[in-house]
């Protein structure tokens, strides 16, 4: 019997819960794997017992013995900030990249290649070298510059690129790279009169969680909840984005409001991730197509998905990054380029009949 | 029952002035067609009136209110748009593209419901879509993709559709599929159909009333047999055509006549003995060639005679179906001695026309030029039982010079032009 095609959609639809628990507990496995993961040995029921101590009422009830206050102290101070740091980026990153893509319709766009990462570099280095870091009202300032680099590369970006009503996708990339380049000649600028602040900003820049404390994962936490949560709020809009700036307006999609609120949120969130972890490149690039592959173009399902795949990418590259070489560490911007770099022209030539480039 | 109002809206592309005092109104139920040459604005007043564009003056009403004082998605429930082209960047299936359509309908959180889906289902089925509705957008054809979005546009549910060349990139099968479904929606569901349209035929055939603009301006307004006249279209895009009534669809049809490249007008004068469409194509030719072209006896609704009516060619003519009479015969007569050349194309003969040869005959002996083109024998257009055919004979053997084709007449007849110039200036030397 020939399946109706109506139903196979809802059908489609249904399962989007399906593969949403599956990818949490996916998400849980790796989290508690990557907590494992360090110089000191600390075995799992440990490190459950460690995590299920600190939650409330639930606390009372665990049978603390055979844990180390060592112990303790690695898994609360030192790896549980590294990890959530890594996922909230992961989360940021994949975001910001399905967001930019569904806004510029165009599978390349992602937090690098349209420059907010470099406008959000060039910001949170000003803000190290001035050393205004956490001194101002005791709030963490280096993600608000990095915010306000990120939204102003971003808008220079769709100016430039911009033809009339559309953004051409050589033109986006180019500007992009263009505009990247410019702040990175300033970055390195700012290394040439940082002074004391140079090994500050050096260490920032190598990018990595290395040294991500609890401030790092409260500063970023609130932004990365709240542009989530505005990006998902317009889901539906990126889907009807997908037939053109025109057409969306004629579906009802107040574009002009819109696009800037979109713009803004992946700027905010490129922002919180650069900010904590420097430049890491490919995630806000791969993820979404991944995602896409897995589960379909439907943003009201591609988005919290691929928050979930980016905060699981990320803390199992991390976690890489901590054995590789070990002691030593790698940079895990460079694990994610080693490993997504391929991967993306693996799918680059596999889907690529799937895309209209234009 | 809703009522589009355009009120003497301008618009500008920054300092460029696109469109300049349009004024009409629509109602539900009639289909209206735009047509104009490229950059003539008609594009630019349908991004005007789906809220795309606003003008700098005037206004766009739906029933009593100005679109541009409406939220979006107001405008969305009413008003619903088929671009020319739709391209889609991810996979998209076709069912989820035309569902986009329910959006305007939908609460910001709201799932696609059982209706939503009925809705998508039906219009899905009006454009023959359905069977292909799982199928990534990306993966259709172009006019599969096309009915989608009309699918789409269906699913908006709304009381205007509005089409910017629906149909440019379509084969013909598709193209009828489609205008017809349209112009059934709009008699049936009582839409309000705006269309841009680049081909005459299409939008003769469907539309209620057409607009003509030029250089941002309406030209013609009014029902389509009233504005689709040849004198129009010439105004307009500076092309001679052929308006007719088709004889078995019954619709207007407008046929380009291309344009002559020489103009440079000819001394000679040339009459044709035609008749039957063997006259047509080389009054066409020779009159692009800068001859003077002449033509006779012709009888009344013989294709020839219609065809040097549409080219301006003067001719002796009898009424339809009649013998040739003395009178029509003498003034024949007449319109040859002005002529410089005669030429005999290869039509029929029989008893009514057979006079046309004796006058053939009686301008070879008068030192007129005589042209005979043939394609083939004689005896086989003959129905005068030999009588055409020994005119013919008589005719060759008095020095009348016999061409095989178009070609080798158009040879002859430079000759002849270049000689009757230069008698022509040695008679004006002395």
């Amino acid at each position: 019997m020939k399946i109706d095609a109506g139903e196979s959609h809802l059908r489609r639809v249904s399962h989007w819960k399906l593969y949403f628990v599956l990818l949490t507990g996916m998400l849980v496995l790796v989290f508690i794997f990557s907590l494992n993961i360090g110089f000191s040995h600390i075995p799992f029921d440990n490190i459950l017992k460690i995590l299920a101590k600190n939650v409330p009422i639930l606390g009372d009830l665990v049978d603390f013995s055979g844990v180390s206050e060592v112990q303790e102290s690695i898994i609360i101070h030192i790896r549980l900030p590294r990890v959530l740091g890594g996922a909230l980026v992961g989360v940021a990153l994949a975001v910001a990249g399905v967001t930019y893509q569904g806004i510029f319709r165009n599978p390349m766009a992602d937090p690098y290649t349209i420059g907010a990462m470099g406008g959000a570099s060039f910001g949170a280095a000003v803000a190290i070298v001035l050393g205004v870091g956490v001194a101002l009202l005791g709030v963490n300032t280096v993600p608000i510059f990095a915010f306000v680099g990120a939204l102003g590369a971003v808008f220079l970006v769709y100016v430039i690129s911009r033809e009339g009503s559309r953004v051409p996708v050589t033109t986006l990339i180019l500007s992009g790279l263009t505009v990247t380049i410019f702040f990175n000649a300033l970055v390195t600028y700012l290394k040439l009169i940082a002074g004391d602040k140079l090994h500050a900003l050096t260490f920032w820049i190598m990018g990595g969680f290395t040294y991500t404390n609890w401030t790092d994962v409260s500063s970023i936490l609130p932004l990365i909840i709240i542009g989530t949560a505005i990006v998902y709020l317009y889901a539906r809009d990126l889907n009807i984005l997908v037939l053109g700036e025109e057409q969306a307006q004629h579906l009802g999609v107040e574009l002009e409001k819109v696009k800037k609120i979109l713009l803004a949120s992946g700027a905010l969130m490129t922002a919180a991730a650069v900010s904590i972890s420097g430049l890491i490149g490919f995630v806000g690039l791969i993820i979404p197509h991944l995602t896409r592959i897995l589960i379909g173009p439907d943003h009201r399902i591609l988005l919290p998905t691929s928050a979930i795949v980016g905060a699981s990418f990320m803390m199992i590259c991390d976690a890489l990054a901590r054995v590789i070489i070990a002691p030593s560490e790698l940079p895990v911007g460079v694990i994610t380029a080693v490993s997504g770099g391929p991967f993306f022209i693996y799918l680059l030539r596999r889907k690529r009949r799937g895309y209209t480039v234009r | 029952m809703v009522r589009l109002t355009i009120d003497g809206i301008n618009c500008y592309y920054g300092s460029v002035k696109i469109l300049e005092d349009i004024q009409f109104a629509v109602k539900s139920g009639k289909f209206l067609g735009i047509l104009g040459p490229n950059g003539s604005g008609k594009t630019t007043l349908l991004k005007s009136i789906s809220r795309i564009l606003k003008p700098r003056k005037g206004t766009i009403l739906i029933g009593d209110l100005d679109i541009y004082n409406m939220k979006t998605v107001e405008v969305a429930k009413q008003l619903a748009v088929v671009p020319q082209s739709t391209p889609v960047t991810f996979d998209f299936t076709a069912l989820e593209v035309v569902l986009m359509g329910r959006n305007p309908h939908m609460s910001r959180f709201a799932m696609e419901s059982k209706e939503d889906m009925a809705i998508a289902k039906n219009s899905m089925k009006l454009t023959n879509t359905w069977k292909f509705a799982d199928r990534p957008v990306t993966e259709l054809s172009g006019g599969e993709r096309q009915r989608v979005i009309i699918a789409r546009a269906l699913t908006q549910e709304p009381k205007i559709l509005l089409l910017d060349e629906p149909t440019t990139h379509l084969d013909i099968s598709n193209q009828l599929e489609i205008m017809d479904l349209i112009k059934c929606l709009c008699k049936t569901k009582k839409l309000l159909i705006v269309a841009v349209f680049h081909d005459f035929n299409l939008a003769a055939r469907y539309c209620d009333s057409i607009i003509l603009l030029n250089d941002g301006k309406i030209v013609a307004v009014g029902k389509s047999s009233e504005t689709l006249t040849s004198e129009n279209v010439r105004k307009v895009f500076g092309v001679d055509t052929i308006v007719k009534k088709h004889p078995v669809t019954g619709f207007f049809h407008v046929i380009p006549i291309s344009r002559p490249i020489n103009q440079q007008q000819k001394s000679l004068s040339i009459h044709l003995i035609c008749g039957c469409a063997s006259g047509s194509p080389l009054m066409k030719i020779l009159k692009d060639e800068g001859y003077f072209v002449t033509a006779g006896v012709l009888n009344l609704l013989d294709t020839d005679q219609e065809t040097a009516q549409l080219l301006k060619i003067p001719t002796t003519s009898e009424a339809p179906f009649s013998p040739i009479t003395e009178e029509a015969h003498t003034a024949n007569l007449k319109m040859i001695s002005k002529a410089n050349v005669l030429v005999i194309t290869p039509t029929q003969f029989g008893d009514g026309n057979l006079r046309n040869l004796n006058a053939a005959e009686t301008a070879l002996k008068e030192g007129i030029p005589t042209i005979l083109l043939e394609d083939g024998s004689i005896e086989e257009r003959d129905f005068t039982n030999g009588k055409a055919t020994k005119y013919l004979t008589k005719l060759k053997n008095n020095g009348a010079i016999t061409v095989k084709n178009t070609s080798e007449l158009l040879h002859l007849l430079d000759k002849l032009e270049n000689k009757n110039n230069k008698n022509s200036h040695q008679k004006k030397e002395p």
